[in-house]
């Protein structure tokens, strides 16, 4: 199978990459008409699988679940999962046959396993759904031309998913068909059904392509979200163990203040992040970010170009034949940090506590945001697609820091995302050593307004504001922020 | 040696209203109060305000669990949702961290687990536990350790029969043991130990010889019910819904074990049981909230459940109010986004509302009283209050069948009167009703038929009530 993005001419590439389109809502007004009546088989009944399900039969349609005789026989947790809930639920062979549509919710990793035992299943001019496109974009999988292969992606996880539907709302979702595999033109209506059976029509729709979804994915995973949280992190923590701020404290600061601090993108993006800080912490937290840009840069744009090359998934892929050797023992790594074994201390930390005595973790969280997206568009992707995969996502995965920390965060995404976490952690680390030297408990451990008295130039402060408020992730985000309305609190812990 | 309790000369105001004006109070040894009065009086902020300033437990009018990450994401169909991640402690393991934090035995409380009927509930998940076994569960934490002195807000609330007076018993018995208690509640059935009775009076605190002395909230006067609700709602089929043979199990449990229940399109049901009988999941399969209605003999509104319908056409059709919709309520919205949510069935958020219903909200909120409170957010209102936005919120669609599950809860006796006063009218237009309520004493009038389970099972059936109220 060769990478299917590579075999593209440039102008096809480009198209590709560039579909991202906000959807009307108008365009939802048939409903899930489309799949009304039609079979429905969803392959894996894991937290997507199961919640996902459970909207669609809630939305009127018919849905079986299709899983691995052993996992049958040994009434695994996918099994429970659906018998628990009444749903029908069968082998490949037996339920595989009578699908109009079969919805791939299975690990990214065994994609090209589990649609090889498919596929020869699937009866003449089915559809087959993914919610990720790495299987048919850097694999190269080819499907039967007779099947229509469309895409929908919402963007949070599972138990969000339902969630949100019950309260007769939805999470954002991201569409998209592919254009080798639409031989009867049903793709869109389908992917449309299918959305609106998520509940994802009331949250904000883009419309994509396999190639925008998977280029944009990997970038802002291997980034902002997993690499640079891991990086900033870990290195917060040690700067303040190494300047004599209790451990405890520093595991919890570190641990809650990624969930809390990023918890202000959902309403506000980074403006609205920035501006939790007092004016002088602003200005630092300001100061910091740009300088940090500009180490990170080149990283980041290389991390980009392995990813539209294909290098990234060729290398990974060698990883994945040769038993999954690096992703293991940089897993181990991780999990021998002190930040991950320093248990979060028993401390009362406040909200606001979390901004003023972590002016870092701002730092890194606008730079981080800011470069992911400011180097996807320089690669031909889309501003919207890119906003999804750098500022919409970074809440939720800081969301699994809080859980359980590192460890928790490289469970719960894909082996892929945490694959691309540990190249750019490992790289990322030495470029940012010299930075690390200049910074002190100010910044990270203690209340940065401390001893200070809170005025600051006003000139200065008024061009900072303006250029935080009108970077593009900020006049991109504002739009598809309002199609999200009903947002939840910030949480304290 | 017990000292006296002094309070001196307390001001609060809220929204620039005044709620306590110089108000002081002086709790003497071997007093045990009920603290009545009128909802909004200030009566919840004051006892929290004691707990805060003495050595004090306070049992709030509302109960709260986290998962097991610390987080109260929740939406109230969770229950009724089955998936294999264990997402919250479970009751034995949360009484056994409890009593680890606050260096108590677990053996010590053995009795009274037993008496709530609670022992069977141990190894249940918090959040499989309906919300009158919530309220149990609150209740046995907070008298567990045994304070100086004891504050409750609402202790009754959801609380069945049995449980209640399972509840005053323990209370009386820790009134000998050098408790204090101090209820806030405008309940009649008190402990035998209450001795002293108070209420705030314009802003002033006011003791009284009897409970009976405590003024209520004042018979409300009555309003024409607005016209868009005496439409009687178009029904083509006879039955309203039909259960046949309706098992739900929970992995080995049985929580609903063959029930049988058909209701027609005008009838008024009452439905009863114990704390945890399966109330409030037999209704989760009438209104389309559980996944395990699919696969079941369940017609709703004509339809077989499964047959291509969607939970929303189902919601559609029902006004629906509980206890666990009203907990799991979105904190931000205001009143009239509450009210306006009832469109669309959603909880607290909507597309676009039409002039019409914009309308019909204002007309409901003038006739509910609730017109001055529009703006604010809805957890800031006293309990009562919300009650009442919420019931209001259930009627707003003018729904052929109204599901009320303790919509009484919180609110006090002419406010429980008056609200049944409108359900009856309502029902005088063609609704139908299926309506749960512990207490005979707050029932509408015009109930014609009752269901009554226990473990899960139909108990017993009754048509043709002439006078529920009896």
């Amino acid at each position: 199978m060769a990478n299917y993005f590579n075999t593209l001419p440039i102008r096809e590439q480009l198209n590709q990459l560039g579909i991202a389109e906000f959807m009307d809502s108008a365009e939802f007004a048939d409903g899930v008409e489309a799949l009304k009546g039609k079979k429905i088989v969803i392959v894996g009944c894991g937290a997507q699988g199961l919640n996902q399900g459970l909207n669609l039969r809630d939305s009127g349609l018919d849905v079986s679940y299709a899983l691995r005789k052993e996992a049958i026989e040994q009434k695994r947790d996918s099994w429970k999962n659906a018998t628990d809930n009444n749903f029908n639920v069968g082998t490949y062979e037996e339920l595989i046959p009578t699908a109009d549509l079969v919805i791939n919710l299975t690990p990214d990793k065994q994609h090209t396993s589990v649609i090889n035992a498919v596929m020869p299943l699937m009866k003449q001019g089915a559809t087959l759904s993914y919610s990720h496109g790495f299987n048919i974009v850097e694999e190269g999988m080819q499907i039967r031309p007779d099947i229509t292969v469309i895409m929908v992606a919402p963007k949070c996880p599972g138990s969000e998913v339902r969630a949100e539907y019950l309260r007769g709302f939805g999470v954002p979702t991201l569409i998209a068909v592919h254009p080798e595999n639409d031989p009867q033109e049903k793709g869109w209506p389908e992917a449309k059904a299918y959305c609106v059976g998520t509940g994802g029509h009331r949250a904000g729709v883009l419309k994509s392509s396999f190639v925008a979804e998977v280029k944009s994915d990997l970038m802002g995973e291997q980034t902002i979200l997993c690499g640079l949280l891991q990086t900033g992190s870990i290195l917060s923590f040690d700067k303040m163990v190494e300047k004599g701020i209790d451990p405890g404290y520093a595991s919890k600061l570190v641990q809650y203040g990624v969930e809390v601090i990023t918890e202000a993108l959902k309403h506000g993006g980074v403006s609205g992040m920035m501006d939790r800080l007092s004016n002088p912490a602003k200005v630092k937290a300001f100061e910091l970010s740009e300088e940090l840009k500009d180490i990170m840069r080149p990283l980041f744009q290389k991390h980009q170009d392995d990813i539209m090359s294909g290098h990234f998934s060729k290398t990974m892929m060698e990883d994945w034949a040769n038993g999954d050797a690096n992703l293991l023992k940089w897993r181990a790594e991780t999990g021998e940090t002190a930040f991950e074994k320093t248990p979060a201390g028993d401390v009362k930390i406040d909200e606001q506590e979390y901004f003023d005595n972590y002016v870092l973790m701002s730092a890194f969280i606008r730079a981080g945001v800011e470069l992911a997206f400011e180097t996807m568009v320089q690669a031909g992707i889309k501003p919207e697609s890119a906003y999804y995969e750098s500022l919409h996502e970074t809440p939720l995965i800081a969301n699994t820091i809080a859980r359980k920390k590192l460890f928790e965060m490289n469970r719960v995404i894909s082996d892929t995302a945490e694959y691309g976490c540990y190249l750019f952690d490992q790289a990322c680390k030495p470029l940012l050593a010299d930075f690390m030297k200049k910074i002190d408990t100010d910044v990270v451990g203690k209340n940065y307004n401390e001893g200070k008295d809170g005025s600051v130039d006003n000139i200065k402060l008024v061009q900072i504001n303006e250029k935080l408020r009108n970077h593009e992730v900020e006049v991109v985000g504002r739009k598809l922020r309002k199609a999200m309305t009903a947002m939840k609190a910030i949480k304290t812990v | 040696m017990p000292k006296s309790i002094h309070i001196d000369r307390l001001n609060l105001a809220y929204a620039g209203k005044s709620i306590w004006k110089d108000l002081s109070w002086t709790i003497y040894p071997n007093e045990h109060y009920v603290l009545g009065g009128k909802s909004g009086s200030g009566k919840t902020s004051l006892g929290k305000y004691l707990a805060a300033h003495h050595d004090a437990v306070y049992i709030a009018n509302w109960y709260q669990f986290t998962n097991l990450e610390g987080d109260r994401n929740f939406y109230y169909q969770q229950r009724y949702n089955r998936h294999q991640g264990k997402d919250t402690l479970t009751v034995r393991a949360e009484l056994t961290h409890y009593a680890q934090k606050e260096g108590l035995d677990i053996r010590d409380i053995q009795h009274k687990l037993q008496a709530f009927g609670y022992e069977e509930m141990l190894d249940s998940q918090l959040i499989e536990l309906s919300s009158g076994e919530h309220k149990k569960l609150q209740l046995i934490k907070g008298l567990w350790l045994k304070p100086t002195l004891l504050i409750i807000d609402e202790p009754y609330t959801g609380l069945d029969k049995q449980s209640r007076k399972v509840l005053n018993e323990w209370l009386d018995e820790l009134a000998t043991e050098g408790v204090q208690l101090i209820l806030i509640t405008n309940d009649e059935q008190v402990p035998n130990s209450i001795n002293s009775y108070a209420h705030i009076v314009e802003g002033k605190l006011v003791r009284e010889e009897t409970q009976d002395a405590l003024i209520q909230d004042a018979v409300r006067q009555q309003k024409n019910i607005p016209e868009f609700l005496k439409v009687i709602p178009h029904t083509d089929h006879e039955y309203m819904f039909q259960l046949k043979d309706v098992h739900i199990k929970y992995g080995e449990k049985e929580v609903l074990k063959g029930i049988d229940w058909e209701v027609k399109v005008g009838e008024r049901w009452l439905l009863q049981g114990a704390n945890g009988s399966g109330k409030s999941t037999l209704l989760s399969l009438i209104n389309g909230d559980h996944p395990q209605s699919y696969g079941l003999d369940i017609t709703l509104f004509g339809k077989k459940r499964g047959s291509g319908e969607s939970i929303w056409d189902i919601k559609e059709k029902i006004g629906m109010i509980s206890p666990e919709m009203h907990w799991y309520f979105d904190q931000q919205a205001t009143v009239w986004h509450t009210l306006a949510s009832g469109f669309y069935d959603s909880i607290g958020w909507f597309i676009d509302v039409k002039f019409q219903e914009k309308k019909q909200i204002e007309e409901l909120m003038n006739f509910f009283d609730l017109t001055e409170y529009k703006d604010q957010l809805l957890h800031s209102l006293p309990l009562g209050k919300q009650r009442l936005a919420l019931l209001a919120r259930s009627i707003i669609k003018n729904p052929p069948l109204l599901v009320l599950d303790e919509p009484c809860q919180g609110l006090d006796y002419n406010q429980a009167r008056y609200f049944n006063d409108v359900v009856d009218e309502l029902c005088q237009y063609g609704k139908t009703l299926i309506y749960v309520g512990h207490y005979e004493s707050q029932l509408p009038k015009g109930i014609d038929h009752k269901i009554e389970l226990a473990h899960g099972q139909v108990k017993a059936i009754e048509h043709n009530i002439e006078n529920v109220l009896k």
